[in-house]
């Protein structure tokens, strides 16, 4: 199947292959099963019965996907890095970005319980609209105020969520 | 007839009337914001569906679903982006059509034939989903296990390029699944004294996470400002005599490619596009015209990937596999609900059945009216600026996350899954066998389990459904593998 390609669309650039990415992601993922695996064999039981227990799903799965992993890895060391179609490139400024948000969702999270959801969303909402290059009233206060306002009303008094 | 009945009475309460133009308002909106997917939209509505009784809430996550499949197509159009991974196969003549000054006619034929499309595929969850779960019904342990391994098999077939990768995502959403209580002794598992823990990872946090944030995380990652406008003069609307005759044979096409993937678990109307946009360009007496504004191109592309959705609804309701990675979603918010999808439901709830069908099918038309009439206007929506939207998404997943629990412990597991989701999305893991994996897990292990002890390792290979089910398994995922290495010989023996 050809798909066409004379569309004349915005071309965003791809994410380039990754030999040391692919080795680090193999080696995460193994070390990851092998703790799996380890901590299912240490589970507690109220009833040692051996066999079909509760620690032995755990363990298959523990075992199974340390074997994946490791020919994962050993792909990821011997052969070529994959390609990552489907993947754009991330920027430097996304990155930036990316940080800075999961920062701020994190402090509007510990926030809330502290300041209470009428205070600390407009706040939250507001700071979220100037990173991502929101200026002036309409984006900085407006907004915030009416979507707090809107979710407010949607979940405290209609559906009875305590916020 | 009572139950016919009592299904179509359930849809005439007016908060459900309320559900449904909510959702179909979302769903528009969703397809039309390129990037905003409708597994995304789904899980993050979940979140404010569970304190509704389950007819409201099927009300608002179906018509999203049927909406956005309306709505993703006018980027697809107009600006050649894809409104969500479903309307990929429409930019190929889509876009073109678009650029010759045919704008109207192809936002207007792809309405029509994507509501033919749902309707068609409707047809095929009446009289193909009760058969179905009947013979369902009749499945052991066995069957039951080897029935979530086919469907975790296909899952991980499709979703990504690596089947290793994916095989690892499902492994790793089994494990997930088994944190907390044991199924059958009861027993603490991976708790770590931690009581919220005790209950499992709430999935609905993990989905909302992984589809709705890591999303939102890799656009703010790989964002750049282009300037691509939508066209602003869009030709006539309406198509001509020969054009619907034009339309008769690649629609027949794409709705039958479209119900066959849409019912193979996990496949969704991304897949059926392309496909459906390929075997229609073939048996196509103007092949040359396809990826440069064909007619044919369109309503193939646009009818496969809607028919998907009937096909879709009958794996997940009549065998509890998820059809595609939005009933993946949706299976996480009618357990909460207390409806198990799978065999047993039609005799529990055979009414719901019916307002399935019905909410599907009043949305497949209202959703063709608000098409025909309101494109014009719904066309400045894309010059919307993303702090706006990505704010508010945000905000969304964690206020809509927050309600399933009214715990902030909720709020982190769904941040953490969103970060996790963004690395392996950017590493080449999809996030739907892992969805699936977390779902499914109890299921297979105490499956599983009970065979084992019941009957030993044979009963795996002794029972003919179990066995024909686990072979293929196999062969979806050997199948991709074979596929490449074909591909690659003639790539060499072409150079």
């Amino acid at each position: 199947m050809t798909a066409p390609d004379d569309s004349g669309a915005p071309a965003a650039p791809g994410a380039r292959p990754s030999k040391p990415m692919e080795v680090a992601v193999a080696a995460v993922a193994l070390a990851g099963f092998a703790v799996v695996f380890l901590l299912a064999r240490g589970i507690e039981l109220r009833v040692e019965t051996g066999g079909i227990d509760p620690r032995w799903w755990p363990q298959v799965l523990g075992a199974t996907g340390a074997a994946l992993s490791a020919v994962l890895l050993g792909r990821a060391v011997v052969g070529a890095p994959a390609r990552r179609e489907g993947v754009q490139e991330a920027t430097r400024d996304g990155r930036v970005r990316t940080v800075l948000v999961v920062a701020l969702a994190a402090l509007y999270v510990v926030a809330w319980p502290l300041a209470g959801f009428v205070v600390a969303t407009p706040v939250f909402l507001a700071a979220g609209a100037y990173l991502f290059g929101g200026r002036g009233w309409a984006a900085l206060l407006a907004f915030p105020v009416g979507l707090t306002a809107l979710l407010y009303l949607l979940f405290h008094s209609v559906l009875e969520v305590p916020l | 007839m009572t139950v016919f009945v009592d299904g179509i009475a359930a849809l005439l309460d007016p908060t459900v009337a309320a559900c449904f133009v909510v959702g179909l308002l979302v769903g528009t909106l969703v397809g039309l914001f390129p990037g905003v997917t409708g597994s995304m939209a789904v899980a993050l509505a979940s979140g404010f569906t569970l304190t509704l009784e389950p007819v409201q809430g099927l009300a608002v996550l179906l018509t999203i679903y049927v909406g956005a499949n309306y709505g993703d197509r006018i980027p697809s159009i107009l600006v050649n982006t894809p409104g969500t991974p479903a309307a990929i196969a429409t930019t190929f003549d889509g876009y073109p059509m678009a650029r010759q000054g045919r704008a109207g006619l192809a936002l207007v034929s792809s309405a029509m034939v994507t509501t033919g499309g749902i309707l068609l595929s409707m047809v095929l969850f009446v009289t193909a989903a009760r058969p179905v779960a009947q013979l369902a019904l009749e499945f052991g342990p066995a069957e039951m296990f080897a029935l979530v391994v086919f469907g975790l098999a296909v899952m991980v077939s499709v979703s990504g390029d690596s089947v290793l990768k994916g095989l690892i995502a499902g492994v790793a959403g089994l494990v997930l699944a088994t944190v907390g209580r044991d199924p059958i002794t009861g027993d603490a598992r991976f708790v770590f004294g931690v009581n919220d823990l005790n209950s499992g990872l709430p999935f609905i946090a993990v989905i909302i996470g992984l589809f709705g944030v890591a999303e939102l995380f890799d656009q703010l990652l790989t964002h750049r400002p282009h300037t691509v406008k939508p066209l602003s003069s869009l030709g006539r609307w309406w198509p001509t005599r020969s054009e619907y005759r034009q339309m008769a044979r690649p629609f027949g096409v794409g709705g039958v490619v479209g119900m066959v993937v849409g019912v193979v678990p996990a496949a969704g109307g991304d897949i059926a596009g392309l496909i459906g946009w390929d075997r229609a360009k073939r048996l196509s007496r103007e092949p040359e015209r396809f990826g440069k504004g064909s007619l044919e191109g369109l309503t193939a592309a646009d009818t496969a990937s809607s028919a998907t959705l009937g096909g879709s609804l009958t794996t997940t309701m009549a065998l509890g596999i998820p059809g595609d990675a939005v009933m993946a979603v949706m299976i996480g918010s009618m357990i909460i609900w207390g409806i198990q999808p799978g065999p047993s439901l039609f005799t529990r709830n055979p009414e719901l059945m019916v307002s399935i069908a019905g909410i599907m099918v009043m949305a497949a038309l209202v959703s063709l009216a608000i098409s025909l009439v309101r494109t014009r206007g719904i066309v400045r929506l894309l010059d919307l600026p993303n702090h706006y939207l990505w704010s508010g998404i945000l905000l969304c997943c964690i206020v809509g996350t927050y309600a399933t629990t009214n715990n902030t412990y909720t709020v982190w597991v769904m941040l953490a899954s969103g970060v996790v989701g963004v690395v392996m999305k950017r590493c080449g893991f999809p996030p739907g066998p892992v969805v699936l994996g977390l779902l499914l897990g109890p299921l297979a292990e105490s499956n599983l389990r009970r065979a084992l002890l019941i009957d030993g390792p044979s009963s795996l290979v002794s029972q003919p459904i179990a066995a024909g089910l686990l072979v293929l398994a196999l062969l979806a995922l050997v199948g991709p593998l074979v596929g490449r290495a074909r591909a690659a010989r003639r790539r060499a023996g072409v150079r």
